[in-house]
């Protein structure tokens, strides 16, 4: 049990290196198009491309996921992946209602 | 757009360059770069090895409503507009920048642009001048081109709901490898296209 758990920490920290990783890099190649890709705000894009090395692995050994479901909606999620779609439909799709995801969240956060 | 200084200039004929390479019609350097008309085709000639095209700019609303083109339409412009919204630059930058973005979306989907850039250009400008608004799919949440003042509520998208024929369109387009038939997009884009063909100005 212990050791299944001490995996599962494990791999929940691997999955958040290389997450934030990828980030770093995302976000130092193209600041905007980062954000875009990532759905995260300004801020915290500029946060991201100045953490240090020890900054991130010390955020990344956690025991929870740093990096969040974005199609957080049934019924967006149902629209996504149902009805057997080719997959360039399927990635069309995606790519629409995530770029309006990361409006919303923008403006949502804009306006608290 | 002033282009007395050296730098300036500079500026303008990187402009020019990254537009002729997007695609970018000689009406639409025009409209959007400070050089002479003279020096934008030099430009163009040196660039793409021919004389730029003649004829008019697509201008109807209807084709960016047919299947396969409202979809890439309504991934362009959701771009298009989240770069708008966070990025410092000029207009036209932000245009070249979302629609690269497009470019490798498409890139990584294994699939070909069907949005070229002029057309993107111009449903830009529909949407600023209001011809064209983003409806909200009821199903999937989706923001989707649509004409504007239509379908204010109830609106499904064409992926959401695509029209039977588009299934079957798809699938040889398929077995052709790559041949462009572009689904449900048949009778409103051609006709507009040879219209304009037919009719160029200047
Ligand atoms: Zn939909």
């Amino acid at each position: 049990m212990n050791v299944a758990n001490g995996e599962i920490s494990q791999e929940i920290g691997d999955i958040n290196l290389a997450y934030m990783l990828l980030a770093q890099k995302l976000v130092k190649q193209d600041r905007v198009a980062a954000m875009f890709r990532l759905g995260v705000s300004r801020e915290l894009a500029d946060m991201l491309a100045s953490m240090s090395l020890a900054q991130i692995l010390k955020l990344a050994a956690s025991n929870f996921l740093l990096c969040s479901f974005r199609l957080d909606e049934h019924a967006s999620m149902s629209a996504v992946v149902g009805e057997g779609k080719d997959t360039m439909l399927q990635q069309a799709h995606m790519s629409i209602l995530m770029s309006a995801r990361s409006l919303q969240g923008r403006k949502e956060a804009a306006t608290v | 757009m002033s282009t007395k200084s050296v730098l300036g200039e500079v500026r303008e004929v990187q402009l020019a360059i990254q537009l002729i390479h997007l695609g970018a019609r000689l009406q639409f350097l025009e409209s959007e770069v400070g050089l002479s008309r003279e020096r934008l085709i030099r430009l163009y000639k040196e660039i793409k090895g021919v004389s730029p095209p003649k004829g008019l700019l697509p201008f109807s609303t209807d084709w960016y409503m047919t299947w396969l083109a409202n979809i890439h339409s309504s991934m362009f412009y959701n771009m298009y507009q989240f770069m708008k919204t966070h990025s410092d630059e000029e207009k036209v930058w932000v245009l070249i920048k979302s629609y690269k973005l497009y470019l490798q979306q498409i890139e990584a989907q294994e699939s070909e642009p069907i949005l070229d850039f002029t057309r993107a250009c111009t449903m830009v400008r529909f949407f600023d001048s209001d011809m064209l608004q983003l409806s909200t799919c009821r199903r999937c949440a989706g923001q989707f081109v649509a004409h504007a003042h239509d379908h204010k509520s109830g609106y499904v998208c064409v992926l959401c709901r695509p029209p039977s024929r588009a299934g079957k369109a798809r699938g040889s387009k398929r077995a052709a490898g790559g041949e462009i038939s572009v689904p449900g997009m048949e009778s409103i884009g051609l006709a507009v296209e040879s219209a304009l063909d037919g009719g160029g100005l200047h």
